[in-house]
């Protein structure tokens, strides 16, 4: 049995992957796998705090999340070929409307 | 049996380091569609790390759902766009960025000591450890049992999130007539 604390860390690693990658790619593409990556991390605490309570819940709730994932892939994924048709790049940089 | 005592422990840390060196791939890798190839290393990684802990369903959802539809979706779009690598200058590291990111982990640390202190008291757990979802019909049918009755409305609120991001997408992504007639 392994304790579930090891799964923290694994989580909290790959979270801060995730977090390191929103932060630092330029491309927006990149972010948004980097987000698919944060909401990955979750899942898998949800899914060893299901085990280690012994309940089902967290599995649940982790359909859940990937159901919302993948709407927000779909979603980010269609701003972004708007994005692109617009401006014509996916770079972070140039997009700057909201800067002011 | 003593010598298969370990295995269960080697299978979790052979996991879990490939899942962090694919997940520091995918941010690290320059090329758009290397981070979707090691994106799908890792997701599949972590279906094994599903089922090793009892969770079958969730794994092969995980398998299904990320990398059969979602990463398929961002290879598809990479392809639509056509994206060269990114220039490397694009990783700058200011104070400000790494100050979010120590705070992050500041953070993890401590709520992940609080749990370790607190978890087994303010939390009951339940009777469904392995054996008892073993007797009951297995995982699926004892997730299945309680999405459908417990879960329903989440399940039914979800189903219209989903109609709602096919409308949003068609929506999104179709051809601006006012902006390409400029």
């Amino acid at each position: 049995m392994i304790p579930v604390e090891n799964y923290f860390v694994l989580s909290s690693l790959v979270f801060l992957c995730g977090l390191a990658g929103v932060m630092f790619r330029r491309n927006l593409i990149m972010v948004l796998m980097s987000i698919e990556l944060m909401l990955n991390a979750v899942n898998i605490i949800f899914v060893a705090a299901s085990r280690h309570l012994a309940q089902v819940d967290g599995q649940i709730m982790v359909l859940f999340v990937i159901t919302v994932a993948a709407c927000e892939a779909a979603v980010g994924l269609a701003m972004v070929i708007a994005l692109f048709r617009r401006y014509g790049t996916v770079n972070t940089e140039f997009l700057r409307l909201l800067r002011g | 049996m003593e010598a298969f005592y370990f295995v269960p422990e080697m299978l979790f840390y052979a996991i879990s380091g490939l899942i962090l060196l694919s997940s520091i791939m995918v941010v690290a890798a320059r090329n758009p569609v290397t981070s979707a190839i090691f994106l799908v290393v890792d997701l599949f990684f972590v279906a094994a790390l599903y089922a090793q802990l009892d969770a079958h369903f969730t794994a092969a959802i995980q398998v299904l759902v990320y990398a059969g539809a979602i990463v398929v979706l961002f290879v598809f779009v990479i392809m639509i766009l056509n994206l060269k690598p990114d220039a490397l200058r694009g990783i700058r590291f200011s104070l400000g960025e790494a100050l979010v990111l120590l705070i992050t982990l500041a953070g993890f640390v401590i709520v992940g000591s609080e749990l370790a202190h607190t978890a087994p008291d303010l939390t009951m757990p339940g009777n469904l450890g392995s054996a008892a979802i073993e007797m009951a019909g297995g995982n699926t049918y004892v997730v299945a049992m309680r999405m459908f009755t417990a879960f329903l409305w989440p399940f039914e609120i979800a189903s219209v999130l989903i109609l709602l991001a096919i409308v949003a997408c068609v929506m999104i992504a179709k051809k601006d007539k006012r902006v390409t007639k400029s």
